[in-house]
């Protein structure tokens, strides 16, 4: 039979469900090896019943966390997909300022804390609530990926993430390193599996995918010194999808 | 130069290289945001020879990043090669390049051919150039790779007004005839203008290696436990660049890719690196070279030792691109072997290393039709398979060899054959369910197809055992391969050609022990010696023999003729050192101890690089190997 899969949003901005979404014809053929019982960006059909689901987004509200619970047990398996729900992503950065705050800056109004709806807490990774099975990180996530890892759970594949950086795919594309440039990128420490799509058009990788298990970050100094890179466009970079993930300097 | 030698106006020399472009798929040196990197040509004006050196070597057009190698139907498990018929030119490749793809031909090349990079290897011409710009890391005239004899179709160079081409093959002179106008024979000025040119080469390098480069092997051997592993290594980013971009680095992942329709799909290969963590891990998780310095010290040892060993050149070229693309710039040939003969005194030991004689595979890149017979479960996690060959009528191997079991759509993985080698097409597997392809096989049925490739790597040799007594030792799975040789040695006919017959066998628990019923059997051959344990035994299940590791079984034999005796131990890795100690204890020599290991493995070929210990392929020189080899190997039993 196949594997019936269902589609969730949080706090994001639903870039992960566009992208596959906007597999286009593709998608034809996706819909032939699973079930696609809820994915309110293609459909307004919608199942509690489901083999798969897929979790885009972070968390940041208790009802959040109680949909959550009640999707986990739901599910057989649980996908954590883009790098909000994998690692809290961009939605971690307000996790530096008090809550309280946050709302007056944003809605000019204190009150409406009492309010369920606007009842936040620090932004959660999804594995922070409930157990997750796989992840698809990436902000958003890679389309190939994702139809790698359907393809893998269908024909009885373990799905499985590269674990090596970014500069893996950057070398094996034959991009000058930007660091040469003196220019940050965190290619080095970040997980692979975007084909280092950010380098290779110039841009120095920011680490949407996630910082690798171990990085490798007892010559940071030496580099820094050799490149003449600046500790704050580390801190920013790093802050932007791993933000409350430590940085490795004494400061 | 002594070569057939011509001249062709700059004029002229454009001229030929947009005529290639009419005709072939032309390939030049082009530049790239300040680098320079090798890529299609759209005309001549875009070709540049005064590059210092480019992003990554040629390499990558014979075996390429990512190469789809065979294309497959899942369903019908037939597979076909993939080739690349492509005719090229390759335009500006320097002299270290040209010595780095000899280098290659003789990995690719020697013994059984891959198939598709020789394809690609003699459908391409190669027109090298001169250096004409020294890259400020390279050290290429230490290595005397920054000219060279042969190895090139034609060889440019550009000398400003005029180009100077020395002719190096018949095909070479064929396309310079047929494509270039003008061609005039260099005159003496010509050719001393180019000999000066390369005369004046080596005083422009900055780097230099202070030691000769046949020191080189010599140097490492003796400095394999020096602090600068350490010390360099702790900076690694573990990014892989240093091998990626190295003309001479060759290792390689193989994986297999399906549509969304899962009906089809293609087994790829790309460039994989030792430098990575997961390198050398397998599926119980365990990563044979665990510590960084331990990656980071092994590049240097293949480019400086193990492949010098095996193949008789340095596999370095000098060119300078892993200092480029290391980031922390600690991936220096020159600077790290400079350095240790300066610190040479500072090492704390050793490396004994010696070649292991090997086996050349039988095998290519795409495996053969076959198709399972029989299936028998044997416990809760693994199974018999009787597989049978459909493409040819026998199948020769000896006792100890594996073969690649492949499933289209999943991938490959080596298992050891169990049954005794039989003359006909059939043979046994015995598959425990760990990872993708043993779950995969787990779930399939008798009559469905899959492939298989080899006999691959070194078995027993049963001459050598001949007149000997035979002590087997087997730790869980182990058994399998030895079951092999066992009954082989117990059959009716060549009983008589070995000695007394010990078999000690443990396994976790009772239901984990493997062929229970034909230990029986085994037991009422004459002169066989049989003790089985189990390492615990849960409560209320039947067991009667002892229970304990498998070397509590040794206190239960007692070794009549350790001289004459043969062990052959195979098991889990962290049994081998403790029943070493047994077998030595017992007076058994070390020559008469064979082991059989395991590893990461993918190509079974000895080229993706997986299998290695320190520079002993697995796959090849083993494995089964004699105990007395690897010893001193510090990365055998860790
Ligand atoms: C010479 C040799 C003989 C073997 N004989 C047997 C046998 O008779 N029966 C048996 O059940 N197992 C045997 N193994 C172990 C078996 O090869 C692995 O269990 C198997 O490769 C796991 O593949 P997988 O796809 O199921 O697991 P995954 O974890 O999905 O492995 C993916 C890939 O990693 C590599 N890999 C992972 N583990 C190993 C490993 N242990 N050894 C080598 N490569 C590995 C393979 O290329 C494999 O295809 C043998 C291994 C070697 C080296
Ligand atoms: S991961 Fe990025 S693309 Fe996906 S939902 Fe979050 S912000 Fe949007
Ligand atoms: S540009 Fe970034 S990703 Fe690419 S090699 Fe350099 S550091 Fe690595
Ligand atoms: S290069 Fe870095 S920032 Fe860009 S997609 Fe990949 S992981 Fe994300
Ligand atoms: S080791 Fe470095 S210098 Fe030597 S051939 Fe490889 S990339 Fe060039
Ligand atoms: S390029 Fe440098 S940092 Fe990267 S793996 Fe090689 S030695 Fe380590
Ligand atoms: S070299 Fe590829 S498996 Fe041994």
């Amino acid at each position: 039979m196949k594997p019936r899969v269902a589609f969730f949003d949080f706090a994001g901005c639903e870039g992960c469900q566009l992208q596959i979404a906007n597999m286009e014809d593709e998608i034809l053929k996706l819909i032939e090896i699973v079930d696609i019982v809820s994915f309110r960006e293609i459909s307004d059909v919608h199942s509690g019943d489901y083999d798969i689901a897929f979790v885009e987004g972070s968390i940041s509200r208790p009802m959040d966390e109680e949909r959550l619970k009640d999707i986990r047990e739901h599910a057989d398996i649980l996908v954590a997909l883009g790098s909000c729900a994998c690692l809290g992503g961009i939605n971690k950065m307000r996790n530096r300022f008090d809550e309280n705050e946050l709302i007056e800056s944003v809605y000019g109004d204190k009150k409406l804390v009492s309010n369920p709806f606007f009842n936040v807490h620090k932004a959660k990774s999804v594995d922070e609530v409930v157990k997750v099975d796989y992840y698809i990180p990436g902000c958003p996530i890679d389309r190939n990926e994702f139809k790698r890892f359907v393809i893998s759970i269908s024909s009885g594949k373990k799905p499985e993430l590269p674990n090596y950086p970014v500069c893996v795919e950057c070398k094996k594309k034959e991009n000058p390193c930007l660091f040469d440039e003196g220019r940050l990128c965190l290619g080095p420490i970040t997980l692979a599996g975007c084909n280092a799509i950010c380098p290779s058009r110039g841009s120095p990788c920011i680490g949407c995918r996630g910082i690798l298990e171990k990085p490798a970050t007892e010559c940071i100094e030496e580099i820094f010194q050799r490149y003449n890179i600046d500790y704050d466009d580390l801190k920013d970079k790093w802050n932007m999808f791993n933000f409350g993930d430590k940085i490795w300097r004494k400061e | 130069m002594n070569g057939e030698i011509y001249r062709l106006e700059k004029d002229d020399f454009l001229a030929f290289v947009n005529n290639l472009i009419n005709s072939f798929e032309t390939i030049g040196v082009k530049e790239k945001k300040g680098r320079f990197v090798f890529s299609h040509l759209e005309s001549a004006a875009e070709l540049r020879l005064d590059h210092d050196v480019t992003i990554l070597p040629p390499k990558k057009f014979f075996l390429p990043p990512y190469e789809k190698m065979i294309k497959f139907n899942v369903g019908e498990q037939k597979g076909e090669l993939l080739g690349d018929n492509a005719k090229r030119v390759i335009i500006g490749v320097h002299p270290y390049d040209i010595v780095a793809l000899k280098q290659m031909d003789m990995v690719y090349m020697e013994g059984r051919p891959d198939e598709l990079y020789k394809q690609r290897r003699e459908n391409t011409i190669i027109i090298g150039s001169d250096i004409l710009r020294v890259n400020d890391f390279s050290f290429a005239s230490s290595l005397g790779t920054h000219v060279v004899k042969d190895g090139f179709d034609l060889m440019l160079t550009d000398l400003g007004k005029k180009v100077i081409i020395e002719i190096g093959s018949e095909r070479g002179r064929k396309i310079l005839m047929d494509y270039a106008r003008n061609i005039k024979e260099a005159s003496d000025q010509d050719i001393k203008d180019v000999e000066n040119h390369r005369k004046a080469l080596p005083d422009r390098y900055k780097v230099k290696l202070d030691i000769e480069k046949d020191q080189i092997p010599f140097l490492l051997m003796d400095v394999f436990e020096h602090p600068l592993w350490e010390e360099e290594s702790k900076k690694c980013l573990q990014c892989g660049s240093c091998t990626l971009v190295c003309p001479t680095c060759y290792c390689y992942d193989i994986r297999d890719e399906i549509s969304l329709t899962l009906e089809d799909g293609e087994r790829i290969r790309t460039w994989d690196s030792c430098l990575l963590p997961d390198f050398t891990k397998i599926a119980s998780g365990e990563i044979f070279r665990k510590d960084k310095s331990e990656r980071y010290r092994h590049r240097f040892y293949r480019k400086g030792l193990y492949i010098p060993m095996r193949y008789n050149f340095i596999a370095c070229v000098g060119c300078g691109r892993c200092i480029t693309a290391c980031i922390p710039k600690i991936a220096d040939p020159a600077n790290v072997f400079n350095t240790l003969s300066r610190r040479k005194h500072e090492s704390k030991g050793k490396l004994v290393y010696r070649m292991i004689e090997g086996v050349e595979a039988e095998s290519h890149i795409l495996p053969e039709p076959a198709v399972i017979r029989r299936i028998e479960p044997l416990t809760e996690n693994e199974k018999l398979f009787e597989i049978e060959l459909l493409s040819r009528d026998s199948f020769h191997f000896e006792p100890g060899q594996f073969v690649e079991v492949s499933v289209f759509g999943v991938g490959e993985a080596p298992i050891s054959i169990s049954s005794p080698p039989s003359g006909d097409n059939r043979f046994e597997l015995v598959i425990r369910k760990v990872g993708n392809l043993t779950n995969r096989m787990h779930s399939m049925k008798e009559g469905e197809k899959l492939g298989i490739r080899g006999p691959l790597g070194k078995g027993f040799r049963v001459e050598d055992l001949e007149g000997k007594d035979l002590l087997f030792v087997a730790g869980g799975i182990g058994i399998v391969p030895l079951r092999s040789l066992i009954k082989y040695v117990l059959s009716k006919d060549n009983r008589p050609r070995f000695g007394k017959i010990y078999i000690l066998y443990g396994a976790r628990t009772p239901k984990d022990m493997l062929f229970m019923d034909e230990m029986e059997k085994w037991k009422e051959v004459d002169d066989v010696e049989i003790r089985l344990s189990v390492d615990t035994c849960p409560e209320g299940m039947k067991w009667n023999h002892s229970v304990g590791v498998v070397t509590t079984l040794f206190n239960e034999i007692e070794i009549q003729n350790p001289k004459e005796t043969v062990s052959l131990v195979v098991g889990p890795p962290v049994m081998y050192k403790f029943v070493i100690k047994c077998l030595e204890d017992a007076g058994i020599k070390d020559t008469n101890i064979l082991v059989s290991l395991e590893r990461r493995m993918k190509c079974g070929l000895g080229r993706c690089g997986h299998c290695q210990i320190n520079g002993i392929y697995v796959c090849k020189e083993g494995p089964v190997f004699r105990y007395s080899d690897i010893r001193n190997l510090p990365e055998v039993f860790q």
